[in-house]
């Protein structure tokens, strides 16, 4: 559903991405892996238009998102999830919810607050706080409850787990397999090997803005020489 | 002088009649440079246009034609600066921002004096606000409490809607941190081109309720555009409550300065400004944390 085609991009005069490619499909989960800088951030950040791509093509259910503003793109029906969480600070929980949810229409068994709040308990306790007064893991719970309130067809996912407690960790891992279960096709990129191939069908591991090793889980697994070359694991 | 009841309500109605029209102006500024990091340096020549707009209606439709369709026509005037010069130089960076809406004052000062003349233009306080109100001991223009009032009754309605409404959680949501705003599906640039119209709008209005205390002349722009910017550095860049804080404090130091200490006046607020800037360089009540 998600096809990136010999994508280049970066940052001001530093180019990041060089002809990357990947294929996402539907209702499968696609984990991201990568050393530090290999262009993980830098893929996502294409993919939603808050990069310019410099060469190459997105296209999304095969519609072309090359050139497309961001507000765009999410209308089309991707989710971000940011690896800095970005929730509004001086939006309270109840309004970062809120501002999702009335931007996008909910189809019958879609997401609603009060099934995000369902999913995510601790959110309820803290509808009425500033985005500013949020623990981390609460930032992170309430980042992905934005994302599913806008009823995205493609989940994308940036370090999920970062700067998380180990139990914060397990939950948002639960939370994301119930995700899973439930059909909902995912991009994940990640630094934690174990987090991310068991959640993960499809794996690609990026280094230095190219894509140098792809498979099913499994095989990543099984290949140590490639976990050890790409990965240091 | 000073032990006299009378003295302080006066120069405090004055300071907060000031307060009142720099809050005016400063708001639309500060929400314009929050929301996208534009600066506007032509902000100011937009209530002198609404000055002039003001004071030229006047004369055929009476004050309140000009205090109505003031605003109106200085937000189409910005409405026309957005698409012909500031919409190209969104991504162009503050230098080229700052250039070319630091010569649109110059260009705005030759225009008013083309069409308008040189010399100062008056303007009548409206007939059901002419004479004094007496107020604890003090007789105070009725005019002037007008403006405090407007002036407080316009951010009644600003802080309504940017706390309760879904547009001003929009609004919030695009100065805390646009990119994210745009992830989920708001156009700010739209959003942002609605804000700078009102801004405009109300630095229209703000020149039209000063026309007939000041008067109206073609360098009128230019000498609010420095208070403006004071009151937002002091307040801090983007926010609502930085505005009105800014903007008291502006009004209450100049005011009283002038009256309590003549020889500082002038520099007082500039040693504030330089002090706040050393102590909290984002401003006193920044719009993010």
């Amino acid at each position: 559903m998600l096809d990136l085609t010999d994508l280049s991009s970066g940052y001001g005069e530093t180019q990041v991405l060089h002809g990357l490619s990947l294929k996402a499909e539907p209702g499968r989960v696609l984990a991201i892996l990568g050393r530090n800088g290999a262009g993980k951030s830098t893929t996502l950040k294409t993919i939603m238009g808050l990069l310019p791509a410099r060469g190459g093509s997105v296209s999304f259910g095969g519609k072309k998102l090359t050139g497309l503003a961001p507000f765009d793109i999410a209308r089309l029906g991707i989710a971000y999830v940011p690896e800095t969480r970005d929730i509004f600070r001086s939006l309270t929980v109840r309004e970062n919810l809120d501002l999702a949810a009335r931007r996008f229409p909910c189809p019958p068994g879609g997401w609603t607050v009060d099934r995000v709040v369902d999913l995510f308990p601790r959110l309820g306790e803290r509808m009425d706080n500033g985005g500013d007064q949020l623990s981390g893991g609460e930032a992170q719970m309430l980042a992905i409850a934005r994302g599913l309130l806008m009823n995205p067809r493609l989940l994308i996912l940036d370090e999920p787990t970062e700067g998380l407690a180990p139990i914060i960790v397990k939950l948002i891992h639960a939370k994301l397999a119930e995700l899973k279960g439930d059909g909902l096709s995912m991009v994940l990129v990640e630094q934690n090997f174990g987090f991310a191939t068991s959640l993960a069908d499809d794996v690609v591991i990026v280094s230095r803005g190219t894509i140098v090793w792809q498979g099913s889980t499994e095989a990543i697994r099984s290949d140590v020489e490639a976990q050890h070359r790409w990965l240091g694991v | 002088m000073t032990a006299d009841l009378g003295f302080w309500v006066l120069q405090m109605l004055n300071a907060l009649q000031l307060s009142m029209l720099l809050f005016l102006l400063s708001v639309g500024l500060t929400v314009i440079f929050g929301l996208m990091h534009f600066v506007n340096l032509a902000h100011g020549s937009l209530y002198a246009f609404g000055a002039y707009v003001a004071a030229s209606l006047a004369g055929v439709l009476g004050y309140w034609g000009g205090f109505f369709l003031a605003p109106l026509a200085v937000a189409a005037m910005g409405a026309a600066l957005y698409f012909t010069l500031i919409r190209s130089q969104r991504r162009a960076g503050p230098m080229a921002q700052v250039l070319i809406t630091f010569g649109l004052i110059f260009v705005a000062v030759d225009a008013t004096r083309l069409v308008w003349g040189d010399l100062p233009i008056g303007i009548a306080v409206p007939a059901v606000f002419e004479g004094q109100l007496s107020l604890l001991g003090v007789e105070y223009p009725i005019y002037r409490l007008f403006i405090i009032t407007l002036g407080l009754a316009v951010l009644g309605v600003l802080t309504l809607i940017l706390s309760r409404t879904q547009i001003g959680a929009m609004i919030r949501a695009g100065v805390d941190n646009d990119q994210m705003a745009a992830c989920l599906g708001i156009n700010v640039e739209r959003m942002f081109f609605l804000v700078f119209v009102v801004g405009c709008a109300l630095a229209g209005l703000a020149g039209a309720v000063a026309a007939p205390v000041l008067s109206v002349t073609p360098d009128m722009g230019l000498q609010i555009l420095i208070p403006t910017l004071i009151v937002i550095v002091i307040g801090g860049l983007g926010s609502l409550k930085g505005a009105v804080a800014g903007s008291l404090i502006f009004g209450f130091v100049q005011t009283f300065g002038a009256v309590l200490l003549p020889t500082l006046s002038s520099v007082l607020i500039y040693a504030l400004l330089a002090a706040v800037l050393v102590a909290r360089p984002q401003g006193l009540l920044p719009a993010k944390g």
